[in-house]
């Protein structure tokens, strides 16, 4: 009954006209940045971290968070209409696509539509119930823990993002480096600052995340030269019963799915997806149709997709620990509106958590209003060219920028990470660690201090107190498993003949 | 590699303390460490794959580069209408095939009013003038 009682406070701040506008506002803009290439939500969340400033706080969160969630739903209607594929929506590609091609494009959108709503709604019950009860569990964490959490986080992470443990690890390690920036707050000595008065209080977060999403993410599409045709099929939304039947069972599968994938670290709607669209294929009663263009090919993963995005939130208001990059700016932005995410959040601010999930099922209805009966006109967006869109995204991330701090030396770092970003890029080298390890750097050195201060600098205590121990357990057992799949696939795929033969030096 | 012997070598100039009471340059040096090792598994680990051709295209980073640091001096120095056409104008040239100084005259002009918009609705501290 608490939960009850708690979401009806969450309501009554929800439903203020302020708090709806922005719900609106961040839902709309999500969903057209879900539609649009060029700009992913961690790109807008930082262009539009500067503009919520003057908001008041919990009309702020409520607009970030509906840019989140809303960017989930629209990027599955690019996927479905124009086989785009977003980093989120890959897997809405096949079935999707596959369904517009038979002309079905209106019953996939549809699809989506209600399957992304369920998803939502279930997540939000899961929030509602679990986030409370994890906030308890982590008052029992000690900074050893959370620094062992937070490796967790950094491994989890850096595998899902970039596929390589290694390449993650290091763009994590160059994050936590990059967020050493700026005065030791234990000690007050300015560090790696290049007696630049500037970089005293350390590089701007929005800065290295407008470089290398917004910046590296412009340059890849102007690279690609990519002309889209706009599309231009007929859409008939409503399906039949029969249909609609067929809809439900995936949802909720795909729902249970994403809610869970979502809480644990490194999870999020990507790696839901996949898991909603395998677990289908392997038990749907439709499951021989899955890949040809099955609704169950749609709506588990878009359920999967946004039960994801809204659980994504429990470690962060529960814990204080963020998993993935897109929950790091978040946790950067309750910081600057002063909010300290973590386990005395809830009881802190009940008004600010419960009003935020409150506004996520207040956003899934004007999401699925903007998603299934709006969408033909948001497809018009497509007709949008590119050479018009890149100088404004530009326009909004110099303002975005310089706005921080109200300083234009910003803008000259941001050209610095923009390059560097490319050059990740370039190298396939994702930069969502490195964002994570930025945000999260300052915070696992203070808890690094502190475990070896109150253990008298003896490592043993990460080892021995039951909650890290087990974490680096799992780690111990994942790397592991990581150099011996290297090692059999090594030796799987190339012989000792042919490592000779490509590097004839080695054998001098 | 690089930029962990940057960061590693520079942590070694701050004091670094013990385990118990870590100094400033501890932390730092602990994690440059990690990343050198990382760097030179990484390099061990290339010796073992095929060779991936690098896939760069300097032109269009170079030209948004370039209007990124035009707009931050030309505000600066002029005002940032200015900076706006400057980076509108410039930003063009990266990707198209086709430039129009009409579309880019009309694009600046609405960017301009929406920054004219942050300064006067949502107290944006701009130099627009």
């Amino acid at each position: 009954m608490d939960v009850l009682h708690n979401l009806a406070l969450g309501f009554e701040v929800a439903l203020t006209w302020q708090n709806l506008m922005y719900c609106a506002i961040g839902c709309t803009v999500g969903t057209l940045v879900g539609l649009l290439p060029g700009l992913g939500p961690l790109a807008t969340i930082s262009i539009l971290l500067p503009l919520t400033y003057s908001i008041p706080t919990g009309g702020a969160l409520i607009m970030l968070a509906g840019i989140y969630y809303g960017a989930q739903y629209g990027d599955s209607v690019s996927a479905i209409t124009m086989k785009i594929p977003h980093a989120s929506s890959i897997v809405a590609c096949i079935d999707g696509y596959q369904m517009t091609l038979k002309g079905k494009t209106g019953l996939a959108l549809f699809t989506a539509g209600v399957s992304s709503f369920i998803g939502g709604t279930v997540a939000i019950v899961v929030l509602s119930f679990f986030a409370p009860k994890l906030g308890e569990v982590a008052f029992l964490f000690g900074p050893a823990d959370y620094c062992a959490l937070m490796l967790v986080g950094f491994v989890c992470v850096s595998f899902v993002t970039t596929g390589s443990l290694l390449n993650g690890m290091a763009m994590c390690l160059i994050g936590v480096l990059l967020g050493a920036i700026g005065t030791d707050v234990t000690s007050g000595i300015p560090r790696f600052t290049m007696d630049m008065p500037f970089l005293a209080d350390g590089v701007g977060l929005v800065s290295i995340a407008l470089g290398c999403f917004g910046i590296a993410e412009i340059t890849k599409n102007l690279d690609n030269k990519d002309e889209r045709t706009p599309f231009n099929g007929k859409i008939k939304l409503m399906p039949t019963w029969a249909e609609f039947k067929r809809i439900i069972p995936s949802a909720l599968r795909g729902s249970a799915i994403g809610s869970f994938l979502g809480i644990l670290p490194g999870g999020g709607p990507v790696i839901a997806q996949f898991a909603a669209y395998a677990i289908d294929k392997k038990v749907s009663k439709y499951k021989h149709e899955i890949g040809s263009g099955a609704i169950e090919g749609v709506a588990g993963q878009a359920a999967a997709d946004e039960a994801a995005a809204r659980t994504s939130f429990i470690p962060l208001m529960s814990i204080g620990i963020p998993e993935n990059a897109v929950m790091a700016l978040m946790m950067a932005a309750f910081i600057i509106k002063g909010i300290q995410p973590g386990p005395n959040m809830i009881a802190g601010h009940p008004d600010l958590f419960w009003g935020l999930v409150a506004s996520m099922w207040v956003g899934n209805c004007f999401l699925i209003t903007l998603n299934v009966p709006l969408v033909r006109y948001w497809l018009s967006v497509f007709k949008i060219p590119y050479a018009v869109l890149f100088p404004s995204i530009l326009f909004f991330c110099c303002i975005g920028t310089y706005s921080v701090n109200n300083n234009l030396d910003d803008i000259f770092i941001t050209a610095v990470f923009g390059f560097l970003g490319y050059l990740f890029m370039r190298l396939e080298m994702d930069a969502a660690p490195l964002m994570l390890g930025f945000i999260l750097g300052p915070m696992l050195e203070e808890n690094f201090r502190r475990a070896m201060l109150l253990s008298r600098g003896s490592f043993s205590t990460f080892l021995t107190r039951p909650i890290s121990g087990t974490l680096l357990g799992l780690i111990g057992v994942f790397v592991a498993w990581q150099v011996i799949s290297f090692i059999l696939q090594t030796r799987k795929t190339t012989g000792p003949h042919q490592i000779l033969a490509a590097h004839p030096a080695a054998e001098q | 590699m690089a930029i962990s012997l940057a960061f590693g070598l520079q942590s070694l100039r701050y004091p670094i303390g013990q385990m118990s009471h870590a100094g400033a340059g501890l932390f730092p040096l602990m994690v440059s460490g990690l990343l050198l090792l990382i760097g030179i598994i990484t390099v061990l680990r290339s010796r073992f794959v095929e060779r991936v051709h690098l896939d760069i295209h300097m032109r269009n980073i170079a030209i948004i580069l370039a209007s990124l640091c035009g707009f931050a001096l030309i505000s600066e120095h002029l005002n940032m209408t200015a900076g706006i056409a400057f980076m509108v104008f410039s930003a063009s040239f990266a990707g198209t095939s086709s430039y129009s100084v009409t579309r880019n005259l009309k694009i600046a002009a609405g960017l301009i009013a929406v920054a004219f918009a942050f300064q006067k609705l949502l107290g944006f501290n701009l130099p627009l003038y």
